[in-house]
Protein backbone atom coordinates (compact mmCIF):
# COMPACT_ATOMS: atom_id res chain seq x y z
CA UNK A 1 0.00 0.00 0.00
CA UNK A 2 1.44 3.17 -1.18
CA UNK A 3 0.84 5.61 2.13
CA UNK A 4 2.08 8.83 -0.01
CA UNK A 5 -0.15 8.16 -2.77
CA UNK A 6 -2.78 7.91 0.42
CA UNK A 7 -2.37 10.80 1.77
CA UNK A 8 -1.43 13.00 -1.71
CA UNK A 9 -4.61 11.57 -3.61
CA UNK A 10 -8.07 11.68 -1.69
CA UNK A 11 -9.55 9.61 -4.83
CA UNK A 12 -7.01 7.11 -4.17
CA UNK A 13 -7.79 6.67 -0.65
CA UNK A 14 -11.38 6.49 -1.59
CA UNK A 15 -11.47 3.93 -3.34
CA UNK A 16 -8.92 2.21 -1.01
CA UNK A 17 -11.70 2.25 1.93
CA UNK A 18 -14.91 1.88 -0.12
CA UNK A 19 -12.85 -1.12 -1.21
CA UNK A 20 -12.05 -2.27 2.10
CA UNK A 21 -15.67 -1.47 3.69
CA UNK A 22 -17.11 -3.95 0.81
CA UNK A 23 -14.83 -6.46 1.92
CA UNK A 24 -12.88 -6.42 -1.84
CA UNK A 25 -9.35 -6.02 -0.11
CA UNK A 26 -7.49 -9.22 -0.62
CA UNK A 27 -6.06 -10.18 3.46
CA UNK A 28 -2.09 -8.70 2.79
CA UNK A 29 -4.12 -5.42 0.83
CA UNK A 30 -6.66 -5.13 4.23
CA UNK A 31 -3.99 -5.75 6.79
CA UNK A 32 -1.57 -3.40 5.54
CA UNK A 33 -4.51 -0.57 5.87
CA UNK A 34 -5.46 -1.49 9.36
CA UNK A 35 -1.87 -1.19 9.83
CA UNK A 36 -2.00 2.41 8.77
CA UNK A 37 -4.70 3.44 10.18
CA UNK A 38 -4.51 2.17 13.81
CA UNK A 39 -1.42 4.85 13.65
CA UNK A 40 -3.39 7.67 11.24
CA UNK A 41 -5.89 9.12 12.68
CA UNK A 42 -6.89 11.39 9.29
CA UNK A 43 -7.07 8.08 7.51
CA UNK A 44 -9.64 6.60 10.45
CA UNK A 45 -11.65 9.97 10.64
CA UNK A 46 -12.28 9.33 6.84
CA UNK A 47 -12.77 5.59 7.03
CA UNK A 48 -15.69 6.30 9.77
CA UNK A 49 -17.22 9.29 7.47
CA UNK A 50 -17.31 7.04 4.41
CA UNK A 51 -18.92 4.44 6.36
CA UNK A 52 -21.76 6.64 7.69
CA UNK A 53 -21.94 7.73 3.94
CA UNK A 54 -22.63 4.88 2.66
CA UNK A 55 -24.87 3.30 5.60
CA UNK A 56 -26.54 6.43 4.51
CA UNK A 57 -26.49 6.08 0.62
CA UNK A 58 -27.80 2.48 1.76
CA UNK A 59 -30.70 3.26 3.82
CA UNK A 60 -34.46 2.94 2.96
CA UNK A 61 -36.39 6.02 1.70
CA UNK A 62 -39.55 4.35 1.81
CA UNK A 63 -42.18 6.93 2.46
CA UNK A 64 -45.83 6.36 3.94
CA UNK A 65 -48.47 7.89 2.08
CA UNK A 66 -52.83 7.88 3.25
CA UNK A 67 -54.97 9.20 0.46
CA UNK A 68 -58.43 8.89 2.17
CA UNK A 69 -57.89 4.75 3.08
CA UNK A 70 -55.22 4.07 0.56
CA UNK A 71 -51.94 3.45 1.49
CA UNK A 72 -49.50 4.32 -1.01
CA UNK A 73 -45.57 3.47 -0.36
CA UNK A 74 -42.92 4.74 -2.39
CA UNK A 75 -39.17 5.04 -2.30
CA UNK A 76 -37.94 8.95 -2.37
CA UNK A 77 -34.86 7.57 -3.99
CA UNK A 78 -33.26 4.96 -6.72
CA UNK A 79 -34.49 1.60 -4.36
CA UNK A 80 -33.33 -1.90 -4.98
CA UNK A 81 -35.74 -4.70 -3.71
CA UNK A 82 -32.76 -7.89 -3.07
CA UNK A 83 -32.20 -10.14 -0.26
CA UNK A 84 -29.70 -7.69 1.33
CA UNK A 85 -31.40 -4.55 0.50
CA UNK A 86 -32.67 -2.41 3.18
CA UNK A 87 -35.47 -1.31 1.64
CA UNK A 88 -36.58 -5.14 1.39
CA UNK A 89 -37.03 -5.06 5.46
CA UNK A 90 -38.36 -1.65 4.74
CA UNK A 91 -41.42 -2.84 2.82
CA UNK A 92 -41.83 -6.06 4.96
CA UNK A 93 -42.12 -3.67 8.15
CA UNK A 94 -44.25 -1.16 6.41
CA UNK A 95 -46.99 -3.94 6.06
CA UNK A 96 -47.37 -4.91 9.81
CA UNK A 97 -50.70 -2.60 10.00
CA UNK A 98 -54.15 -3.44 8.71
CA UNK A 99 -54.39 -2.05 5.54
CA UNK A 100 -56.58 -3.21 3.07
CA UNK A 101 -56.18 -0.95 0.25
CA UNK A 102 -51.93 -0.64 -0.31
CA UNK A 103 -50.71 0.77 -3.55
CA UNK A 104 -46.78 0.13 -4.24
CA UNK A 105 -45.14 2.94 -6.09
CA UNK A 106 -41.81 0.73 -8.06
CA UNK A 107 -41.07 3.57 -10.13
CA UNK A 108 -37.57 4.64 -7.95
CA UNK A 109 -37.17 0.76 -8.17
CA UNK A 110 -33.80 -0.24 -10.18
CA UNK A 111 -33.56 -4.21 -9.26
CA UNK A 112 -35.09 -6.70 -7.90
CA UNK A 113 -34.69 -10.10 -7.61
CA UNK A 114 -36.77 -13.61 -6.50
CA UNK A 115 -36.48 -12.15 -2.96
CA UNK A 116 -38.20 -8.79 -3.68
CA UNK A 117 -40.25 -10.74 -6.02
CA UNK A 118 -41.34 -12.84 -2.84
CA UNK A 119 -41.79 -10.17 -1.12
CA UNK A 120 -44.60 -8.37 -3.13
CA UNK A 121 -46.38 -11.85 -3.05
CA UNK A 122 -45.72 -11.49 1.04
CA UNK A 123 -47.16 -8.14 1.13
CA UNK A 124 -50.08 -9.21 -1.51
CA UNK A 125 -50.89 -12.40 0.78
CA UNK A 126 -51.14 -10.36 4.02
CA UNK A 127 -52.99 -7.95 2.68
CA UNK A 128 -55.49 -10.34 1.27
CA UNK A 129 -56.15 -11.96 4.56
CA UNK A 130 -57.66 -8.44 5.52
CA UNK A 131 -59.91 -8.82 3.00
CA UNK A 132 -57.75 -6.40 0.83
CA UNK A 133 -55.82 -6.02 -1.67
CA UNK A 134 -52.05 -4.77 -3.13
CA UNK A 135 -51.77 -3.03 -6.67
CA UNK A 136 -48.21 -1.73 -8.38
CA UNK A 137 -47.71 1.71 -9.74
CA UNK A 138 -45.12 2.81 -12.53
CA UNK A 139 -42.49 -0.43 -12.49
CA UNK A 140 -40.11 0.65 -14.38
CA UNK A 141 -39.26 -1.30 -17.90
CA UNK A 142 -37.38 -3.83 -16.46
CA UNK A 143 -39.22 -4.74 -12.89
CA UNK A 144 -41.96 -5.33 -15.50
CA UNK A 145 -40.32 -7.53 -17.29
CA UNK A 146 -40.00 -9.63 -14.28
CA UNK A 147 -43.38 -9.51 -13.47
CA UNK A 148 -44.55 -10.57 -16.48
CA UNK A 149 -42.20 -13.55 -16.69
CA UNK A 150 -42.99 -14.70 -13.18
CA UNK A 151 -46.60 -14.03 -13.90
CA UNK A 152 -46.84 -12.00 -10.77
CA UNK A 153 -48.95 -9.55 -13.23
CA UNK A 154 -51.60 -11.72 -13.49
CA UNK A 155 -52.10 -11.49 -9.68
CA UNK A 156 -50.89 -7.71 -9.04
CA UNK A 157 -52.68 -5.52 -11.03
CA UNK A 158 -50.34 -2.39 -12.13
CA UNK A 159 -51.20 0.39 -13.06
CA UNK A 160 -48.95 3.63 -14.56
CA UNK A 161 -51.16 6.18 -13.35
CA UNK A 162 -51.93 7.36 -9.99
CA UNK A 163 -55.58 8.31 -10.24
CA UNK A 164 -56.92 5.36 -11.84
CA UNK A 165 -55.22 3.13 -9.22
CA UNK A 166 -57.25 5.24 -6.67
CA UNK A 167 -60.59 4.65 -8.37
CA UNK A 168 -59.75 1.27 -9.45
CA UNK A 169 -59.65 0.51 -4.95
CA UNK A 170 -62.89 2.87 -4.61
CA UNK A 171 -64.80 0.34 -7.94
CA UNK A 172 -63.82 -2.57 -6.17
CA UNK B 1 8.25 2.39 27.45
CA UNK B 2 5.36 4.50 28.86
CA UNK B 3 2.37 5.85 26.69
CA UNK B 4 -0.18 8.57 26.90
CA UNK B 5 -3.74 7.79 27.73
CA UNK B 6 -5.12 9.82 24.90
CA UNK B 7 -3.60 7.23 22.64
CA UNK B 8 -4.25 4.56 24.47
CA UNK B 9 -7.98 5.71 23.74
CA UNK B 10 -7.54 6.29 20.46
CA UNK B 11 -6.14 2.22 19.90
CA UNK B 12 -8.61 0.95 21.82
CA UNK B 13 -11.32 2.76 19.66
CA UNK B 14 -9.76 2.00 16.31
CA UNK B 15 -8.89 -1.12 17.69
CA UNK B 16 -12.50 -2.24 18.30
CA UNK B 17 -13.44 -0.72 14.86
CA UNK B 18 -10.80 -3.72 13.30
CA UNK B 19 -12.77 -6.00 15.60
CA UNK B 20 -15.73 -5.16 14.79
CA UNK B 21 -15.02 -5.42 11.03
CA UNK B 22 -14.02 -9.29 11.17
CA UNK B 23 -16.28 -10.44 13.80
CA UNK B 24 -19.25 -8.11 13.33
CA UNK B 25 -20.47 -5.32 15.80
CA UNK B 26 -23.09 -7.83 16.92
CA UNK B 27 -20.17 -10.07 18.44
CA UNK B 28 -20.98 -9.53 21.98
CA UNK B 29 -16.95 -10.14 23.06
CA UNK B 30 -15.44 -7.35 21.04
CA UNK B 31 -14.60 -5.86 24.46
CA UNK B 32 -12.82 -8.67 25.72
CA UNK B 33 -11.20 -8.90 22.17
CA UNK B 34 -9.62 -5.45 22.22
CA UNK B 35 -8.82 -5.56 26.04
CA UNK B 36 -6.76 -8.69 24.92
CA UNK B 37 -5.05 -7.06 22.54
CA UNK B 38 -3.99 -3.86 24.34
CA UNK B 39 -2.71 -6.26 27.75
CA UNK B 40 -0.47 -8.29 24.99
CA UNK B 41 0.78 -4.89 23.26
CA UNK B 42 1.52 -3.37 26.92
CA UNK B 43 3.20 -6.19 28.13
CA UNK B 44 4.96 -6.43 24.90
CA UNK B 45 6.05 -2.25 25.51
CA UNK B 46 6.86 -3.05 29.01
CA UNK B 47 9.13 -5.99 27.85
CA UNK B 48 10.70 -4.14 25.52
CA UNK B 49 9.92 -6.68 22.72
CA UNK B 50 9.16 -3.93 19.79
CA UNK B 51 12.78 -2.74 18.57
CA UNK B 52 11.92 -1.20 16.00
CA UNK B 53 9.55 1.52 16.09
CA UNK B 54 8.07 2.02 12.45
CA UNK B 55 6.76 -1.31 12.79
CA UNK B 56 4.55 -0.56 16.16
CA UNK B 57 1.18 -0.47 14.03
CA UNK B 58 1.64 -3.99 12.28
CA UNK B 59 2.79 -5.41 15.85
CA UNK B 60 -0.15 -3.90 17.45
CA UNK B 61 -2.30 -5.54 14.01
CA UNK B 62 -1.18 -8.61 14.23
CA UNK B 63 -1.40 -8.96 18.10
CA UNK B 64 -4.94 -7.96 17.19
CA UNK B 65 -5.13 -10.68 14.51
CA UNK B 66 -3.88 -13.23 16.19
CA UNK B 67 -6.83 -12.86 19.13
CA UNK B 68 -9.31 -12.52 16.75
CA UNK B 69 -7.68 -16.23 15.26
CA UNK B 70 -8.22 -17.52 18.89
CA UNK B 71 -11.25 -16.07 19.57
CA UNK B 72 -12.93 -17.78 16.58
CA UNK B 73 -10.99 -21.15 17.49
CA UNK B 74 -12.23 -20.99 21.05
CA UNK B 75 -16.25 -19.76 19.67
CA UNK B 76 -15.49 -22.94 16.92
CA UNK B 77 -14.97 -25.53 19.34
CA UNK B 78 -17.29 -24.50 22.48
CA UNK B 79 -20.08 -22.56 20.60
CA UNK B 80 -22.57 -22.99 23.53
CA UNK B 81 -20.14 -23.37 26.91
CA UNK B 82 -21.68 -20.69 28.45
CA UNK B 83 -25.26 -19.52 27.32
CA UNK B 84 -25.80 -18.13 30.54
CA UNK B 85 -23.37 -15.07 29.96
CA UNK B 86 -26.02 -12.58 28.40
CA UNK B 87 -25.01 -11.99 25.01
CA UNK B 88 -27.79 -10.44 24.00
CA UNK B 89 -28.02 -8.23 26.68
CA UNK B 90 -24.40 -7.12 26.23
CA UNK B 91 -24.89 -6.44 22.65
CA UNK B 92 -27.97 -4.19 23.16
CA UNK B 93 -25.76 -0.72 23.59
CA UNK B 94 -23.83 -0.88 20.34
CA UNK B 95 -27.17 -1.84 18.63
CA UNK B 96 -28.67 1.68 20.33
CA UNK B 97 -25.46 3.52 19.27
CA UNK B 98 -26.39 2.06 15.76
CA UNK B 99 -29.42 3.31 16.09
CA UNK B 100 -28.77 7.20 16.76
CA UNK B 101 -26.03 7.11 14.12
CA UNK B 102 -28.58 6.06 11.55
CA UNK B 103 -31.07 9.00 12.41
CA UNK B 104 -28.16 11.29 12.01
CA UNK B 105 -27.11 9.96 8.96
CA UNK B 106 -30.85 9.89 7.68
CA UNK B 107 -30.55 13.23 8.23
CA UNK B 108 -27.71 14.17 6.77
CA UNK B 109 -28.90 12.33 3.38
CA UNK B 110 -31.70 14.73 3.23
CA UNK B 111 -29.31 17.60 2.80
CA UNK B 112 -27.30 16.03 -0.61
CA UNK B 113 -28.77 16.62 -3.58
CA UNK B 114 -30.50 13.77 -5.75
CA UNK B 115 -27.68 13.97 -7.99
CA UNK B 116 -24.92 13.95 -5.61
CA UNK B 117 -26.61 10.63 -3.85
CA UNK B 118 -27.05 9.23 -7.65
CA UNK B 119 -23.25 10.02 -8.12
CA UNK B 120 -22.56 8.42 -4.58
CA UNK B 121 -24.53 5.64 -4.29
CA UNK B 122 -22.83 4.57 -7.84
CA UNK B 123 -19.50 5.00 -6.70
CA UNK B 124 -20.06 3.34 -3.18
CA UNK B 125 -22.80 1.26 -3.76
CA UNK B 126 -22.58 -0.20 -7.15
CA UNK B 127 -18.74 0.27 -7.36
CA UNK B 128 -17.97 1.85 -10.44
CA UNK B 129 -14.85 3.87 -11.16
CA UNK B 130 -14.82 7.66 -11.85
CA UNK B 131 -14.90 7.89 -15.53
CA UNK B 132 -17.40 5.42 -15.33
CA UNK B 133 -19.63 7.62 -13.69
CA UNK B 134 -18.79 10.58 -15.13
CA UNK B 135 -19.52 9.03 -18.87
CA UNK B 136 -22.67 7.91 -17.68
CA UNK B 137 -24.26 10.81 -15.84
CA UNK B 138 -22.53 13.60 -17.63
CA UNK B 139 -20.45 15.14 -15.02
CA UNK B 140 -17.21 16.54 -15.27
CA UNK B 141 -14.45 14.85 -13.27
CA UNK B 142 -14.71 18.41 -11.00
CA UNK B 143 -17.99 17.98 -10.00
CA UNK B 144 -17.60 14.16 -8.97
CA UNK B 145 -15.16 14.92 -7.31
CA UNK B 146 -16.88 18.07 -5.10
CA UNK B 147 -20.11 15.57 -4.84
CA UNK B 148 -17.88 12.93 -3.13
CA UNK B 149 -15.67 15.21 -0.56
CA UNK B 150 -18.72 17.98 -0.14
CA UNK B 151 -20.46 14.63 1.31
CA UNK B 152 -17.46 13.61 2.84
CA UNK B 153 -17.56 16.61 5.03
CA UNK B 154 -20.79 16.34 6.31
CA UNK B 155 -20.62 12.70 7.63
CA UNK B 156 -17.15 13.51 9.07
CA UNK B 157 -18.90 16.24 10.81
CA UNK B 158 -21.33 13.60 12.06
CA UNK B 159 -18.70 11.22 13.06
CA UNK B 160 -16.98 13.77 15.01
CA UNK B 161 -20.05 14.92 16.92
CA UNK B 162 -21.22 11.11 17.71
CA UNK B 163 -17.46 10.76 19.18
CA UNK B 164 -18.54 13.79 21.62
CA UNK B 165 -21.49 12.28 22.71
CA UNK B 166 -20.22 9.10 23.54
CA UNK B 167 -17.51 7.52 25.57
CA UNK B 168 -14.14 6.04 23.41
CA UNK B 169 -15.71 2.86 23.48
CA UNK B 170 -17.96 3.73 21.02
CA UNK B 171 -17.82 1.86 17.46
Amino acid sequence: MDKIQLHQNPLFREELIRDYLLKRLDADEAEAFESHYLFCDECFEELRASQSLMTGLGQSKLELRRVQDMLVLQFAGPAQLTRQSFELTELRRALQQKDTKVLIDLSRVTKIDSAGLGQLIACYSHVVKNQGTVKLLNPTAKVQTLLRLTRIDSVLETYYDERQAFESFNST
Amino acid sequence: MEIDPDVLGRYRLKLRYKVCYHLGSSCPDVEDVVQETLIRFLRALREEKIRNPDSTAAFLSGICNNVIQEYRRRVWKEPLSDPDSGPAERAEAPEVDVFELRQAIAVAMTQLSQRDQDILRAFFLEERDKDEICRSMGCSDGQFRVALFRAKERFRRIYQEALKQKPPGGH
